[in-house]
């Protein structure tokens, strides 16, 4: 039998020689039994598709008439076409700017909570910051869209109110993607938050009194003490970030349908754009794969880089 | 940590995140029981039932987040288990491709799952938001790190005793799964109670609308409906998902922690 | 506790087996009504509602004609291009309906692919259709063609009008617009309403469509998109149009088949908007999210709207009183082209059933079909005996007449500019229409331009 275990994890102890055959059979069925559901699922509603956009990206079809071979038009086409350029480098953007506050926000309010506060205080915080959570990003963002209304919205009454003139927030490209970008961090550092409070809270009290009398303070003490001791955890946390922002579409989909212009659509609402607005699969498939591209390098570059930068204990 | 006197600086930060998280969340509450040019009043309620069937969307949502809660809890924790305590041949290959799944979320590959869910007759049913969404590549994850952290030689002792796998696995670890379970079933129902963009594509009659779907056709006609009732609307969804908030916070931060945490 | 946790698991188990059992039906939609049953399907834009709304017809239709079932199925949708997105999933679905409710936006999208056209069915069934035809405005037949056949019959029509806040009107010394009143008198008007009461915006609209820019490109005498007739239709005209003075007009059908952005009249048109959306007298257009146009309307936020017919109702229920408001046309610029849309029946070439799907399409352009459809002005009847004071007096506004007049006295009005591409036209053009008003006009027609080259290319 080859052991295939990863040393990191704890091996079970090695199978007594004794172990009667009919137990090993057991084991077998036992195992096949288990990661059926599982592993067939992954398969059929995971992998298949998988496979089946790489065809598909390869025909035209509006699915009333038959498909028709395309060969790499669609992929010509997307790469072509200022639109699904936009689209793309949107998402690209929208990834690395949300990303980089929701992280940066939720790790320092990570921290703070973390401080001397008194317990039942870091439970209230930590309630307050995670509760965003727990709502449908399409509700959420129902509501965002009344506060920042130009006209009659609370947003612009409190700028008002300091002497601020209107700010035209979903009207203008500018505005619009820092409304889609707010309501996006809004709802999602808490969790991001939730990870680092674990990271933060296993990194043993000595430490940072060892570190106190060597005289590393505040930032330094963020840096050389802080951040590496969390880094797994903060790797974790941008690696499930970075997937999830990469699928943004709600917001923006009910905020702005992708406008004004182009500015706020993404590589979500193009697949279902092209896909289901105006019965172009192939193109859509091919859109899908793209992303999917994306994602795939996007999560081997995280990798990548932690092995130079994470610090495990 | 001995609780020292807070820093003002850091309070301060914190309070103003508190607002700036909970003051669109208070605003709702407050637009929700002040309609346009009356007073305090729950009529937008009644009339958030009047212009939508809360019952049939509640007990979609209901339905549809059940059933995908247990089942990804169930599958979860059976092929957690084999990746973690059980040795076979090609388990690295298995479980490195079920991680990758990962990175291949539904809405990327919708138009193929919808040619799939078309092919197995179950278009504009509510098992077709159902059955996809079960199998899950994090929850196995997460499955997996729990069962690593319990000892294995409570299965080994198990196994003297004369227990055959299955015994082990039922009568030693799966009275032990129950944190693990928690932090999956946590997760799964909070991504799916919520879920806009499958149901948006997957479910075409009215009848088959989960809760997001329906609260965004409050906004009415063209625009035209009124802000106290999508206001309202708002409100009565996130009931179930603050009462699972409210009870498992706190299983969760510690499962997470303990799963991926470290 | 080990214990505990078994059982819970058991229950777990047991829960998820049950409850699939129990709710087998609904997992599967099987307890949805008419679900797989042998009977004419029929697609709506609105909720249960307003399938329930149709019962009356629905029993009265199955009463003269035993044989048919129909099953009206109302499709939710927050705007039209929403609906059309939700019944072109439904043909990817594989169940499509045979009948579908289809406004001028979608006309030629389906007629391109999925509509069957309806000529030899109007010409089968003459003598009833030549009562119907009497009833109902070319223009709006006009518009339910594509490429010389027929593919829609109009039930209800709606043109941009302007509705206009009486006390605000009152506040500002404002007497009501005449019926000719200029671009020059709106801007006018629109600001003497801004100088009575600063927290009013003049002039609200929204960036859609219909009633968004194109009333003010078409006022102009010019469109987005290049406009001609298809050839053909004289069938229908000579038919049914003999005795009406456009019908020398009429042709087979509208093609948009170019971008007209460029047109300097587009650009005045968008300069006009953008000096108004500067000044404050028109509301910057937002897109997609939230507004509460009624309630603004009714709670005297917004002095001045584009509106039609359909606004009636809406107002009567946000609270206001017939006297509280009014409708007068769209002003005179180089023209008083109004724009309009108009709603009705097409059958879907997919359909196995299409002689007992225009049975049905037939029996809702009756007098007596549309009395049941349309008990209160929420939209305007395409018939025009329907239009009249009986229908209007709960409601308002007092000058209902404009509503159908729109059509007589402007014959050359003109339909929304949707060709089959109308999806990916409507998004290109809403997505620029902001950013024209706003910002540079010159570089988002620019940028319009390119997108609906595009856009018509496939």
């Amino acid at each position: 039998m080859t052991t295939t275990i990863p040393a990191s994890t704890a091996a079970p102890t090695a199978a007594a020689p004794a172990e009667p055959a009919h137990d090993r059979r057991s084991e077998r069925l036992l195992v096949w039994l288990f990661l059926v559901p599982t592993v067939g699922g992954l398969a059929l509603f995971t992998l298949l598709p998988i496979a089946a956009s790489f065809v598909l990206a390869f025909f035209r079809w509006d699915i009333i008439t038959s498909p028709e071979w395309a060969g790499l038009h669609n992929f010509g086409d997307i790469a072509s076409d200022v639109t699904v350029r936009r689209a793309f480098l949107n998402t690209i953007g929208f990834v690395i700017v949300a990303v980089a506050l929701q992280l940066g926000i939720a790790l320092w309010l990570a921290i703070l909570v973390q401080s001397r506060l008194p317990s039942w205080l870091q439970s209230v915080f930590r309630s307050a910051f995670f509760f965003p959570l727990v709502l449908s990003a399409a509700s959420v963002s129902l509501v965002m869209a009344y506060l920042f209304n130009a006209d009659f919205g609370l947003v612009n009454s409190i700028l008002n109110a300091v002497g601020i003139p209107d700010v035209q927030w979903l009207s203008t490209g500018s505005g619009a993607v820092a409304v889609v970008i707010f309501v996006y961090v809004w709802q999602s550092f808490g969790f991001s938050l939730l990870l680092f409070l674990g990271g933060l809270a296993s990194i043993p009290t000595e430490v940072y009194e060892a570190a106190e009398l060597d005289g590393a303070k505040g930032w330094s003490r963020f840096t050389k003490i802080t951040l590496p001791l969390i880094s797994p955890t903060l790797l974790v946390a941008t690696v499930m970030a970075v997937i999830a922002a990469l699928q943004i579409f709600d917001q923006p989909w009910v905020l702005t349908r992708g406008g004004p212009g182009d500015s706020t659509r993404t590589a979500v609402m193009m697949i279902y754009q092209s896909g289901f607005q105006e019965l172009q699969f192939g193109r859509a498939s091919a859109i899908g794969l793209v992303l999917t591209a994306l994602i795939l390098a996007a999560t081997a570059a995280q990798f990548r880089l932690s092995r130079r930068y994470v610090f495990y204990q | 940590m001995t609780a020292r006197r807070p820093h003002v600086g850091t309070l301060v930060v914190l309070a103003v995140a508190t607002v700036l998280t909970l003051g669109p969340v208070v605003w709702t509450l407050v637009r929700a029981v002040t309609p346009e040019g009356q007073g305090f009043s729950f009529s937008a309620f009644g009339d958030v039932f009047d212009q939508i069937d809360m019952v049939r969307l509640t007990l979609n949502s209901a339905l549809v987040t059940g059933l995908i809660v247990l089942g990804q809890m169930f599958t979860a924790a059976l092929a957690g288990y084999v990746f973690a305590r059980l040795e076979f041949r090609g388990r690295g290959l298995l479980f490195g491709l079920v991680l990758a799944t990962m990175m291949v979320p539904l809405q990327v590959t919708i138009v193929p799952v919808f040619m799939l869910i078309r092919g197995m007759g179950l278009s504009d049913t509510l098992l077709a938001l159902i059955l996809p969404a079960v199998p899950t590549a994090f929850g196995t994850f997460l499955m997996r790190q729990y069962f690593m952290t319990l000892p294995p030689e409570l299965g080994e002792a198990a196994s003297i005793d004369g227990a055959g796998p299955f015994r082990t696995f039922w009568s030693v670890y799966a009275p032990l799964a129950a944190p693990g379970l928690a932090v999956v079933g946590i997760l799964a129902f909070n991504y799916h109670w919520n879920e806009f963009f499958r149901p948006l594509i997957f479910s075409i009659s009215e009848e088959n609308y989960t809760l997001p779907l329906g609260l965004v056709t409050l906004q009415g006609n063209l625009g035209s409906g009124s802000v106290s009732t999508v206001l309202a609307g708002v409100v009565l969804s996130m009931i179930p998902a603050v009462v699972v908030f409210v009870f498992g916070q706190r299983r969760l931060r510690e499962g997470l922690t303990a799963g991926i945490g470290k | 506790m080990a214990d505990m946790s078994r059982r819970g698991f058991l229950l777990a188990a047991g829960a998820g087996v049950a409850g699939t059992v129990a709710a087998w039906p609904r997992l599967t939609a099987a307890d949805v009504p008419g679900r797989g049953e042998d009977a004419l399907r029929v697609a709506i834009m609105g909720t249960a509602q307003d399938a329930e709304g149709r019962k009356t017809i629905v029993a009265e239709f199955e009463r003269r004609f035993p044989g048919i079932k129909v099953r009206v199925q109302p499709i939710q949708a927050a705007d039209w291009s929403q609906f059309f997105a939700k019944i072109l999933t439904m043909v990817a679905a594989g169940t499509p309906p045979d009948v579908c409710y289809v406004a001028t936006e979608g006309v030629q999208l389906f007629a391109d692919r999925l509509g069957e056209p309806l000529d030899r069915f109007v010409t089968r069934d003459k003598a009833v259709m030549q009562e119907y035809f009497s009833d109902v405005h070319p223009s709006l037949v006009e518009a339910a063609m594509y490429e010389g056949s027929l593919f829609q019959t109009p039930i209800d029509f709606n043109a941009a009008n302007v509705y206009y806040n009486a006390a605000a009107y009152r506040r500002a010394g404002l007497e009501r617009p005449a019926d000719d009143w200029s671009t020059d008198d709106f801007l006018a008007a629109a600001r003497k309403v801004q100088q009575a009461d600063r927290s009013i915006r003049p002039f609200f609209w929204t960036n859609r469509l219909w009633g968004g820019i194109v009333p003010w490109l078409y006022i102009n005498d010019t469109s987005f998109l290049t406009e001609s007739k298809a050839p053909g239709g004289r069938w229908m005209w000579d038919t049914f149009y003999a005795d009406d003075p456009s019908s020398a007009q009429r042709g087979g059908g509208y093609r948009w088949l170019h971008s007209n952005a460029q047109d300097p009249r587009v650009l005045e048109s968008f300069e006009l908007l953008r000096q108004m959306v500067a000044d404050g007298l028109a509301s910057s257009p937002a897109q997609g999210g939230g507004n509460e146009l009624v309630g603004l309307f009714s709670g005297g936020r917004i002095a001045m709207t584009p509106a039609g017919g359909f606004w009636a109702q809406g107002l009567h229920d946000g609270g206001m009183k017939p006297t509280d408001f009014d409708v007068a046309y769209f002003p005179r610029w180089r023209s008083q082209r109004h724009q309009y849309g108009a709603a009705g029946n097409m059958i879907l070439k997919t359909s196995k059933r299409k002689d007992e799907a225009w049975e049905w399409v037939k029996f809702n352009l009756s007098q007596e079909a549309m009395q049941l459809a349309l008990p209160k002005p929420t939209t305007t009847p395409a018939r025009r005996s329907m239009v009249n004071a009986a229908f209007y007096a709960e409601t308002g506004p007092q000058h209902w007449q404009v509503f159908y007049d729109t059509l007589d006295r402007f014959p050359t009005s003109g339909p929304i500019p949707a060709p089959p591409q109308q999806a990916a036209v409507e998004t290109a053009l809403i997505k620029n229409v902001t950013a024209a008003v706003t910002g540079d006009p010159k570089k988002a027609l620019a940028s319009l331009d390119r997108d609906l080259t595009t856009a018509l290319k496939t």
